[in-house]
């Protein structure tokens, strides 16, 4: 699938976690998360106010399932939104 | 983007499910090469049934190929041991386990398997007594026990007969010295003041219960161990080396085979429609569970275990602690199935082994414990069988057991896209913006079980295509699928009761109540009945002779 950038996904238990270069961004849930990675991609001056673009979100899956769990899986999920900047 | 699964081929060098296929797939092609005349595994160490007393290596252990049977059993299990550390340590460094670590786990719970694999062929713990010995004890004896498969010693006790002019079959009746006589010449056939005759289900078990010790009462030992304490990897390797079996069986029985894989697809489906909607609503209406929580929980129980609930949470978009939660309860659960089921169904239904097999697949959670939880129900109900007279081939009971699991695993992806475009598009609400790419289907498909049909489909294609080349072939491919595989289930049993900690389940509450209640009062007996719709009457062929 063409996406216009590619992210890593995590979260800490509590809030979900989107990494891209060094931007980064919060949210409770995964639409305040898109909510809030629209707007750090909109001051980080990068893209051009807008616009839409299509971000691939993928989870990182050893930085968060343990290892003990790792041979049963090694995919959480991948997940491809349109934000609007 | 590494760690993120991005690309078709992510995870291909570094997680467990492929390299069950790698290493699969290193002997399955060491053993092909049996068809150009080349033994290339029959270095396999393997054991043999030994009796208390004869304590010699080369009573225990033999190299498995004829053409090496010059490197005598410490030849044998030195190769072996240096053969396999080479693979799972290679594997090791590309997972980016610690492989310095691994490596020590791995030798120690190596040499443990083999130890106990050793203890669990001691004829008076594993030989069954013959058919003479069960069905004419006044003139044999009710002392004489086999040391190979019971239809091989009744047959050269016959034969042993048939030379001094007694044709049993003919109906002749030997004298009580004739008996003996008979006896004394086939050296398979060994008097013993006691047996507990458990078949090859022994040693199964006894690496199971110690590893469980080591797992509960050695936590120090078991952390230790822990790096290389991998059942997953082991039963996948395993299964992808009993395709081989499968492709073999399919030489002999293509039609029963194809019966059984399509019996195993259809009973899965029925399953799954069943199993997921009912533990879903016991768990929010009386449970009050959340939606997501239900979900996982659902899934782990009545789908596939832990790479279900995985699956299903990530499908959902839960956060990670839940299916992490799930999972320990999913493990320490699946250790209780596969402690007591096997018994359960053997003397429950001795009668029924197809039904029984595909009835655990259902059952038993986590490909570890399901397998190994078919290998033992196997051993157990082909013993119980021939005390009975009847001899069922080896393998078809697992057969039954794994078919189901892999058609589960199979459509795990494909359930949790389902769920995936339900939550986005029905709970998340926001189809416009979120999209499920289909990738993920690909992403969660078990690889190992690309590695099971491969080694299935050469054999078949070789009994279809080449038929000159099927005894040949059989010579290396006897020897993975049976040493080799068996070799991976010992290590699985060892791992997995390692690994589970039963004190994990404290402070797990309701969670933990509703999991038993739906496994055993629901998924259970549901299972049973949905194998005995599609495989009743389903009987595995029986050794000639």
């Amino acid at each position: 699938m063409k996406v216009d950038i590619e992210a890593t996904i995590v979260d800490d238990g509590k809030s979900w976690i989107v990494r891209y270069g060094d931007l980064t961004a919060t949210g409770e849930t995964l639409p305040k998360l898109d909510e809030e990675f629209a707007k750090v991609l909109r001051d980080s001056g990068k893209f051009v106010c807008g616009s839409k673009i299509k971000v691939f979100m993928g989870y990182h899956f050893s930085s968060t399932i343990p290892t003990w769990m790792r041979q049963y899986s090694y995919h959480y999920f991948n997940r491809v939104v349109t934000l609007d900047l | 983007m590494e760690g993120v699964n991005r690309k078709w081929y992510s995870g291909m060098t570094t997680s467990e499910d492929w390299w069950a296929v790698w290493v699969g797939l290193a002997m399955f092609a060491l053993g092909l090469t049996s068809i150009f005349g080349v033994d290339m595994v029959g270095w396999m160490a393997k054991t043999k049934t030994w009796v208390w007393g004869d304590f010699g290596f080369s009573h225990m252990i033999k190299p498995a190929g004829k053409a090496w049977k010059d490197i005598g059993p410490y030849g044998s299990f030195i190769m072996t041991y240096l053969s396999f550390t080479a693979l799972t340590c290679t594997g090791a460094w590309f997972m980016k386990l610690d492989v310095k670590k691994f490596f020590m786990g791995w030798t120690i719970i190596f040499f443990m398997t083999w130890g106990l694999w050793i203890i669990g062929h001691e004829a008076h713990f594993k030989a069954l007594k013959t058919s003479q010995s069960q069905n004419q004890a006044e003139l044999y004896g009710d002392d004489v026990y086999c040391t190979t498969k019971v239809h091989k010693c009744t047959k050269k006790i016959n034969t042993a007969l048939k030379k001094m002019g007694v044709d049993v079959k003919a109906g002749d009746t030997p004298t009580k010295e004739q008996a003996g006589m008979a006896i004394d010449q086939v050296k398979k056939a060994v008097r013993l003041s006691w047996g507990l005759q458990l078949g090859g289900g022994f040693s199964f078990i006894l690496a199971l219960l110690v590893g469980l010790i080591i797992g509960n009462f050695f936590r120090g030992l078991a952390a230790f161990l822990k790096e290389a304490a991998k059942p997953e990897w082991f039963i996948k390797t395993a299964i992808v080396y009993l395709g081989i079996k499968i492709g073999l069986m399919s030489m002999k029985a293509a039609g029963f085979t194809f019966e059984l894989a399509i019996a195993g697809m259809c009973a899965t489906i029925v399953a799954y429609m069943l199993f997921w909607p009912i533990t879903y609503w016991m768990g929010r209406k009386f449970f009050g569970l959340s939606r997501a929580a239900s979900a996982v929980l659902s899934s782990g129980v009545s789908i596939c275990g832990v790479s279900a609930a995985i699956a299903t949470a990530g499908a959902i978009r839960a956060k990670a602690v839940l299916p992490v939660m799930v999972s320990m309860l999913i493990v320490v659960f699946a250790m209780f199935e596969l402690l007591i089921l096997p018994g359960i169904y053997t003397y429950m239904a001795p009668d029924s082994p197809i039904v029984n097999g595909a009835a655990m697949g259902m059952t038993v959670k986590t490909d570890g414990a399901d397998a190994a939880a078919g290998a033992i129900l196997d051993e157990l109900m082909l013993a119980n069988a021939a005390k009975r007279g009847i001899y069922w081939e080896e393998g078809w009971i697992l057969t039954a057991n794994v078919m189901t699991k892999i058609w589960i695993d199979m459509f795990i992806g494909v359930w949790a896209f389902i769920l995936a475009i339900i939550w986005v598009y029905y709970v998340e609400r926001k189809p416009g913006q979120s999209q499920v790419p289909v990738s993920e289907i690909w992403h969660r498909f078990p690889k190992f079980v690309l590695g099971y049909f491969f080694c299935w489909f050469v054999y078949l294609g070789i009994a279809v295509f080449g038929p000159d080349l099927i005894a040949t072939a059989k010579t290396g491919a006897n020897i993975v699928q049976s040493p080799m595989r068996k070799m991976m289930f010992m290590l699985t049993f060892v791992a997995i009761g390692t690994i589970t900690d039963f004190s994990k389940l404290k402070g797990m509450g309701k969670l933990a109540l509703l999991y038993a209640i739906a496994l055993f009062f629901v998924i259970a007996p549901i299972a049973y009945l949905v194998a005995w719709i599609f495989h009743n009457g389903m009987m595995p062929p029986t050794v000639s002779g």
